[in-house]
């Protein structure tokens, strides 16, 4: 490849454009990216060396920081290695709990992702209002947990305490005017504007066999026509006691993930109300002992669950000590952010550069962890 | 579709696994030796195991091995099958399974930064995520982040406000 007709840009580390502190560097000739290659790294913690020296409660309130739009997912997957590894068996109660604040988070997720890919073209009223619309989820996280953004409530055993019946009114009523007035609104500002369609249809293609290939998983596998849902394949929580369809695209396009990422919060609403209407009473927790004393046996387990953008994993292993002997950490965009900046970004116009990151759901802190 | 037990069964027939059990519903886990691992691993493919999770790296230090954990899943069988093998940790050096999946040059490159494990084969094996590291890779366990912190940075002394 002569490099010399081409021109070097840097996209990030620090960029509007750009889902968190990550760079892309490509070469491009007239407006189309002809090599990429991810720049990562800038973001790095050492998250997973840190949760080595704490003990095992102590890692609940760290492993939400993972990753800002998926705290509850990461506290859950983190508090699901744990009772896997020392075969604990949660109360029902706790059970649907989680599974309401997980799809609580979804949504906010879901809403969050779609204003932030109109950000990404330029529609910057429906990325306000998106962030609007995911500021009345954080209330009532504020309301049950008393933190906005990280929760800290799921935790190994349950839940931190019981959610009140009122807060399930709060959260029933919210849903009513999301599904009455919020939703409706991001249809008509963002699904039936011109600009947004013609700039997500046919951009960001990914198509099935380069999905399988990498491993990508949840809405951007599924836009490629198979419905593949770690809740139905493998549920945890309290999924396999709720009726719930998985909607699925065929085009393979930004516009089709957009689509699906609307849908799946209708069937997110759907899936809240069965759960407050049937959630029985009892516990919402077990009793572990001492927190700064819990133990597990030696052993292992890689634990997944359903976030908002698909798969997120956690290898986990336990040496019988106090604290965790190694925990790995993999975040849903790590196929897609590093490799996949190699293989599929080449062939994209620079303008859409942005919406290829966002509509995939690039997070860098979760493969930069 | 197999259940956990069939599959058992079935990697003990066609592969040579050293040790191979279920460790709950959906979570199988299988030891190979290193020098059949790829063939397992391309044979495992084959067979409806072709989604890889990502490459885990843990460092047994008291044995004085590296075990590299390959997380596979079949949409077909829903199961969790964990690869793994163990390599020497002072040699470090494994072969790269970058032909199988192409996606698995990065999290090679991953455990090369924090493990200081070669993968050989896999040409492109610069820093991911660290930038100039010349000391111990920082994930092996013989790396003290305190001692680290204490001869890199002075500490300074910090009176808050009054």
């Amino acid at each position: 490849m002569d490099k010399s007709k081409m021109t070097e840009m840097f996209f990030g580390p620090n960029h509007p454009g750009v889902p968190g502190n990550y760079g892309i560097n490509y070469y491009y000739e007239g407006d189309t990216v002809i090599e990429a290659e991810p720049n990562a790294g800038h973001l790095h913690r050492g998250f997973e060396k840190l949760m080595e020296e704490r003990e095992w409660i102590k890692n609940t309130p760290l492993v939400c920081r993972i990753c800002v739009m998926e705290p509850d997912i990461n506290e859950m997957v983190y508090a699901m290695g744990y009772e896997a590894i020392g075969e604990i068996e949660v109360p029902e109660r706790a059970k649907y709990i989680r599974s309401i604040i997980l799809e609580l988070a979804r949504i906010q997720a879901h809403i969050f992702s779609i204003g932030g890919n109109c950000g990404a073209i330029g529609l910057y009223t429906a990325m306000q209002w998106g962030v609007l619309a995911r500021d009345y989820i954080l209330d009532i996280f504020e309301e049950i947990t008393g933190g906005r953004v990280y929760h800290i409530y799921i935790r190994p055993g349950g839940v931190r305490h019981d959610i009140k019946d009122e807060t399930f009114k709060k959260i029933l009523d919210l849903l009513d005017d999301l599904e009455n007035n919020r939703l409706p609104d991001v249809q008509k500002l963002i699904f039936e504007n011109p600009t947004a369609q013609k700039r997500w249809k046919d951009t960001a293609i990914l198509n099935q066999e380069d999905a399988l290939r990498l491993g990508v998983t949840g809405p951007s596998l599924r836009a490629t026509g198979l419905d593949h849902d770690v809740r139905k394949l493998m549920p945890y929580g309290a999924y396999d006691k709720v009726d719930f369809d998985v909607p699925v695209g065929h085009n393979s396009d930004a516009w089709t993930r957009m689509k699906l990422k609307r849908d799946e919060i209708f069937q997110s609403i759907k899936i809240i109300r069965q759960l407050i209407n049937n959630i029985p009473d009892g516990p919402v927790t077990v009793d572990l002992g001492n927190a700064l004393k819990y133990k597990i046996p030696k052993g292992e387990a890689y634990v997944k669950v359903e976030s908002a953008r698909g798969e997120y994993g956690y290898y986990m292993v336990s040496d019988g000590g106090l604290k965790p002997y190694r925990v790995h950490v993999r975040g849903t965009s790590t196929p897609l952010g590093l490799y996949g900046v190699e293989a599929l970004l080449p062939g994209t116009r620079i303008e859409d550069v942005p919406v290829w990151a966002h509509s995939l759901g690039i997070c860098p802190p979760e493969f930069d962890r | 579709m197999r259940n956990e037990k069939e599959l058992i069964e079935f990697i003990k027939e066609k592969l040579n696994p050293l040790k191979i059990n279920k460790l709950r519903k959906n979570n199988v886990v299988v030891q190979l030796n290193n020098s059949e691992l790829v063939s397992g691993l391309n044979f495992l493919k084959s067979q409806s195991y072709s989604h890889l999770a990502t490459i885990s790296c843990v460092d047994w230090i008291e044995d004085n091995e590296f075990e590299l954990v390959y997380h596979l899943f079949s949409y077909q069988d829903k199961i969790n099958l964990s690869v793994k093998t163990r390599i020497d940790r002072e040699k470090s050096k494994f072969v790269t399974i970058k032909n199988l999946w192409k996606v698995a040059s990065y999290y090679e490159r991953d455990i090369h930064d924090f493990f200081g494990v070669e993968f050989e084969g896999n040409d492109n094996m610069e820093e991911l995520i660290l930038e100039n590291w010349n000391e111990l890779p920082p994930m092996r366990k013989d790396f003290k982040t305190r001692e680290y912190v204490d001869q890199k940075f002075d500490w300074r002394q910090y009176h808050g406000q009054e």
